[in-house]
């Protein structure tokens, strides 16, 4: 985008669409998607979806929206984290198997499977940072890795979580899991304004011009790798809490639908351009996909195939878009 | 050890030839890799390199490097083909419904799953060459659509001709022997000759390498940067729809998932065996290396009855053990 050499010529809102032009394109994205949801919702049902609509949505789109924040700030540096399902392989059947019905246990062990989450990433971020070895291969050793972690830490799919932990966390009743994602949202907004944020969107750009303007670029690769590990620890404990059990594998699949949420979300795979907030709504884009193709009653057999399809288009009309804006604006 | 730290700046006029310099050392590590680990099988489990043991790991090692050879032809211009887990299943699974078993309707079977393979990498290539998708992202959606495709168009494995065998003729081909050697290997043999000969010695190959250098300058130099990253990615596509037809001849019926070791699989034969990920460098011969002494480090792992767990992070671990040891990027500044 050369939005900052066109910045003199084109009034601010047009460069502020400019600069956002993935942000928006998800939220709208996200709108229609709803609409289409309520509108065949009723067409089925004779009424609008409620409350446990709702709630079932938010609660099913925990595990895909921390695993995408994470997996966003790796994309930011120019990177990629594809042990993201491995960490939540690892992480689900770690709380599953341990955390216990009282609430000391539930607090320790949060924090310790957050921490081990955290440690993944942080083995992630040394390689690639001082080990100078390509993200994608590193986590695609260390995706092996946590996965044969997982497996030895819980064999076969099992192990239960508290039901107390699962209200805490996604709330059957209520859609209180909101709470965490706007949390992650306002967090992300501050964070992006530390030193640390601008440093993560500097090496995304141009790591050589970041390292000579005195970014640390190794630190801030090794803090965003332990952040994605720490994010993914916080998917793997939704999709335990979900599941209200552990399983070795169920978190597999999120590397790829991690990538597929923040590529929804307007965040530039080439790095440094990208909202994190996008990546958010991108993950609640992908279950809405899901749930309109249930209601639908298209054969969830063909369910990847209309996502993969999906995909294609939202990123072949954002590049468009992209270019008659930069083309408008020009 | 000096020669392993990959020091010097990308040459792309190494033409042809496989003159040992710094980048087909590795291909020769990874070969020797491969030897001392039939070497160690060998003294934990007298029997693993005898002739018939040799034989079995070698056809298998030619199921992930008939994979791995799209990989490679994709990965040598930068870019990465994520559709091949399903393309290779939905291949294998059309091959047996469309010939249903008979040796009649191979010839029909073999072209329709073959030029399925070629469109859906086509389209790959179509995607990432004209409408800018990253490579990424675009093989990540052919994946996904192919994985809805095969499991929509074959009710999750469950249509009348989905238990259909490979026809016996590809059975053959592939279980046969000919001078004592599965025909596998033949098979393998002849596609390592044809795939090192084009990216070596043709034009179309050197261009692969130029494009993988630098794409702008290839560009402007007169390469035709988009139509050799569609063919590529179409070759990328018939790479994985053989391996497709070629395990189901090996295993005689289709299943559903068949393709997705093949993914982590292929991706690291090529690194393994020396190919640059970031594209132009490599050869595929150090593909075929990789792909030899990563079945063979399986091998080894299961003949000393070592659980799925244990197997899964040792081969994370070897693959970050050979990467330290010569996938490291230069220091900046």
């Amino acid at each position: 985008m050369s939005a900052d050499r066109s910045q003199p010529r084109a009034s601010r809102s047009a460069h502020w669409i400019g600069r956002n032009i993935g942000l928006l394109l998800v939220f709208a994205i996200l709108a229609s998607s709803v609409a289409l949801y309520c509108a065949i919702y009723f067409a089925e049902q004779k009424t609008l979806p409620g409350n446990f609509e709702l709630t079932s949505t938010v609660n099913n789109t925990m595990p895909l929206a921390m695993s995408a924040l994470g997996q966003a700030i790796v994309i930011l540096t120019r990177g990629i984290d594809l042990s993201v399902g491995g960490i939540m392989d690892f992480t689900n059947a770690l709380a599953a198997v341990h955390m216990k019905a009282d609430p000391v246990s539930m607090i320790v062990w949060t924090v310790l499977v957050l921490g081990a989450g955290a440690l993944g990433g942080l083995l992630n971020g040394l390689l690639v940072g001082y080990g100078r070895l390509q993200p994608i291969l590193v986590t695609l050793a260390t995706l092996s890795i946590f996965q044969g972690v997982a497996l030895r830490v819980l064999p076969e799919p099992g192990g239960a979580i508290p039901p107390g932990y699962t209200a805490a966390l996604v709330n059957t009743d209520q859609p209180y899991a909101l709470l965490y994602v706007l949390g992650a949202a306002l967090l992300w907004t501050a964070l992006r304004r530390t030193r640390i944020g601008v440093a993560l969107y500097a090496i995304g750009n141009d790591e050589q011009s970041a390292r000579a303007h005195g970014v640390d670029v190794v630190r801030t690769k090794v803090i965003a790798y332990t952040l994605s590990g720490m994010l993914a620890a916080a998917g793997g404990l939704c999709l335990a809490a979900n599941a209200t059990a552990g399983d070795a594998t169920s978190g597999s699949g999120f590397t790829l639908t991690s990538i597929v949420a923040v590529v929804l979300g307007g965040v530039s795979l080439f790095g440094g351009r990208g909202n994190m907030i996008g990546a958010l709504a991108g993950a609640f884009v992908t279950t809405m996909i899901v749930n309109i193709l249930f209601f639908a009653h298209i054969d969830p057999l063909y369910q990847s195939f209309y996502e993969g399809l999906f995909l294609i288009v939202a990123v072949v009309l954002g590049a468009a878009l992209g270019g008659l804006l930069k083309r408008g604006r020009a | 050890m000096s020669a392993t730290e990959p020091t010097e700046e990308p040459t792309p006029t190494r033409a042809g030839g496989f003159r040992i310099g710094k980048d087909n050392w590795r291909i020769v590590y990874a070969f020797l890799a491969a030897i001392l680990l039939f070497v160690t099988g060998e003294f934990v489990h007298p029997g693993f390199a005898s002739l018939a043991s040799v034989e079995s790991i070698l056809t298998i090692a030619s199921f992930v490097g008939l994979a791995a050879a799209g990989q490679t032809f994709v990965i040598l211009i930068g870019g990465i083909d994520l559709s091949s887990p399903w393309v290779l299943n939905g291949a294998a699974i059309l091959m047996a419904t469309s010939s249903l078993g008979q040796d009649a309707r191979t010839p029909y079977a073999l072209a329709l799953t073959l030029g399925m393979g070629a469109l859906a990498g086509a389209t790959n290539g179509v995607g990432i060459a004209f409408f800018g998708a990253p490579a990424v992202v675009m093989t990540l959606a052919m994946n996904g659509i192919m994985e809805g495709l095969t499991l929509g168009a074959s009710g999750g494995m469950t249509c009348a001709s989905c238990a259909s065998y490979a026809p016996p003729i590809v059975q053959a081909a592939v279980h046969g022997t000919f001078l004592g050697a599965p025909l596998a290997l033949y098979l393998w043999l002849a596609v390592i000759v044809i795939v090192s000969f084009t990216l070596s010695f043709t034009r179309f190959g050197r261009n692969v390498y130029a494009i993988g250098n630098n794409s702008l300058a290839s560009y402007l130099a007169g390469v035709n940067v988009r139509a050799t990253t569609v063919i590529l990615y179409m070759l990328s596509g018939i790479f994985s729809a053989l391996a497709g037809i070629v395990l189901v001849g090996f295993g005689g019926q289709a299943s559903l998932g068949m393709g997705n070791p093949y993914l982590f699989q292929s991706i690291a034969a090529v690194v393994i065996g020396g190919v640059y990920i970031l594209g132009g460098r490599g050869h595929y011969l150090g593909t075929v290396a990789g792909a030899v002494s990563l079945v063979t480090l399986v091998s080894v792992l299961m003949s000393v009855n070592m659980p799925e767990y244990g197997r899964s992070i040792i081969y994370g671990v070897a693959i970050l053990a050979l990467l330290l040891l010569y996938g490291r990027e230069q220091k900046e500044v």
